[in-house]
């Protein structure tokens, strides 16, 4: 299965969704930004870039959107780094069923 | 402070209208009269919710006997669960599905026993295959995810290919490919059910295949065999460690099988709060941690991953719940184990699917060979 296409517009994989706030997270003072993302047999918790990128995952943006806007986001890092980092991203989570693109 | 149960196990009832040779529930069922009301499994997944838990899976027994499944799903939905029905599908049309999807259930896990329908319904006992591929075809019209589950045995594990083929067909999301684990039902049919060796490398390479291809697509869970093993399985994440079951009459346990461990008594969710037993209890502290160990277990470097491997086989096979699991090739009863599989590798024979016009039939054909899940009073 290659990586995600300017054009694709991932989204969470069908049963694959957002726990309620709080819920499987360690959230302590410094650590408001943690979320968690349940799918079957498992959860995985996000914080910082990834959970950045799944919640612009709305089936609705393109690849290239998200891309441009996590690049505007973090201007200080290697653009060409960032969008490598999230097709690798992408891709390993759609191997686990949680994402579809 | 021990952390949190990640998942509560909800055997809701002990009733199932399969009577699959290679079940894992106890040979004693609970009784229907002895099981839980609505009102008392809201309130356990109320509790399993502020316990946070993430995950609630509904099993049986065959949940669906329970008229109140939609009730349950949508209370562990409020409570702030993910909803997992783990089901042979029987006694579901397409209203009651909507009807679940409608209360929040997140993702349905339908087995299948084979992929030819004559040998699925000889190893269920019940003519079934036909609905479950149905029913199949309307899930996917649905939103929530869909996992076909295969158990494999000796009887099936041959036509692994074709069953991978055929699960493909109806577009899960997930395929889990189980090899039978022998508790219940399954250990009492063990010689009918062990593999040979030789079927069961073919069926690894057959399954590393199949990850590969289907990459992206469905993803492929495995669950290996631990007879097989150099090392046991780290049952259950470890005791007490990650999950909680609630069997259908209320008794809170760490794990499928612990009812049969002599000594250890077990609370009920009707006299004690979830909370008390996961923090206190006797029985989910006995194997919780290092500290019960024996040799090699203790001084092994696989201790924190595999815990030692499961207490209920270390009973059911050395006779003792506190033995390492003899499936260790470390184990000093791993002997036990080896007699196991010298004994299903002294012949490559397996048996024929038997037609019969009714479950008493079939019973009575197979006598020699297993024996079939029976049902609770």
């Amino acid at each position: 299965m290659p990586p995600p296409e300017d054009s694709s517009q991932p989204r969470l994989a069908a049963g694959c969704r957002w726990g309620a706030e709080n819920r499987g997270t360690e959230n302590k003072p410094g650590n408001e930004e943690e979320r968690v993302i349940l799918f079957p047999e498992g959860a995985i918790k996000l914080q910082g870039t990834g959970r950045q990128v799944l919640e612009r995952c709305d089936g609705q943006r393109t690849f290239a959107q998200i891309i441009a806007e996590l690049q505007a986001k973090f201007a200080d890092a290697d653009p060409v780094k960032i969008r490598s980092d999230i097709s690798q991203f992408l891709e390993q989570l759609r191997h686990k069923r949680i994402v579809d693109y | 402070m021990i952390p949190n149960p990640l998942a509560l196990i909800a055997e809701i009832t002990h009733r199932c209208p399969l009577h699959c040779v290679y079940c894992s529930n106890p040979l004693e069922l609970a009784a229907v009269s002895s099981e839980l009301s609505t009102a008392e499994w809201i309130d356990v997944l109320q509790q399993a919710g502020k316990l946070g838990m993430l995950h609630a899976h509904f099993t049986g027994g065959e949940p669906l006997a329970r008229p109140d499944l939609v009730e349950l799903i949508a209370a562990a939905r409020a409570a702030g669960l993910y909803t997992n029905l783990i089901t042979s599908g029987i006694g579901l049309a397409e209203p009651r599905l909507k009807a679940l999807v409608d209360a929040g259930l997140d993702h349905i896990q339908i087995s299948f026993q084979d992929s030819r329908e004559d040998s699925a319904n000889w190893i269920a006992g019940a003519k079934a295959h036909a609905h479950k591929i149905e029913l199949s075809r309307i899930v996917r019209r649905y939103k929530i995810a869909f996992t076909v589950n295969l158990v494999i045995h000796r009887q099936n594990i041959d036509h692994l290919d074709e069953m991978i083929s055929f699960i493909e067909q109806l577009a899960p999301e997930r395929m889990e490919i189980a090899h039978t684990q022998y508790y219940g039902w399954a250990l009492q049919n063990r010689a009918a059910l062990l593999p040979t060796r030789v079927q069961l490398e073919r069926a690894v390479e057959i399954v590393a295949a199949a990850e590969k291809r289907l990459a992206g697509r469905i993803r492929v869970d495995s669950v290996v065999p631990d007879y097989y093993g150099r090392y046991p399985k780290a049952c259950m994440g470890g005791w007490g460690r990650r999950l909680m079951l609630i069997n259908p009459a209320g008794k809170v346990l760490p794990c499928h099988a612990a009812e049969i461990i002599p000594d250890l008594t077990f609370e009920n969710v009707r006299e004690q709060t979830l909370e008390f037993i996961w923090q206190q209890s006797p029985s989910f502290q006995r194997f919780r941690g290092e500290e019960w160990m024996p040799e090699p277990c203790r001084s092994c470097d696989r201790r924190a991953e595999d815990f030692g491997g499961c207490r209920c086989q270390a009973l059911l096979l050395a006779g003792d719940a506190a033995a390492t699991d003899p499936a260790c090739s470390l184990a000093p009863a791993h002997y036990i184990v080896e007699a196991a599989l010298a004994e299903a590798n002294s012949s490559a024979a397996v048996s024929q699917p038997a037609p019969a016009s009714s479950f008493v039939q079939l019973q009575r054909q197979a006598r020699d060979l297993w024996s079939y899940r029976t049902n609770p009073e």
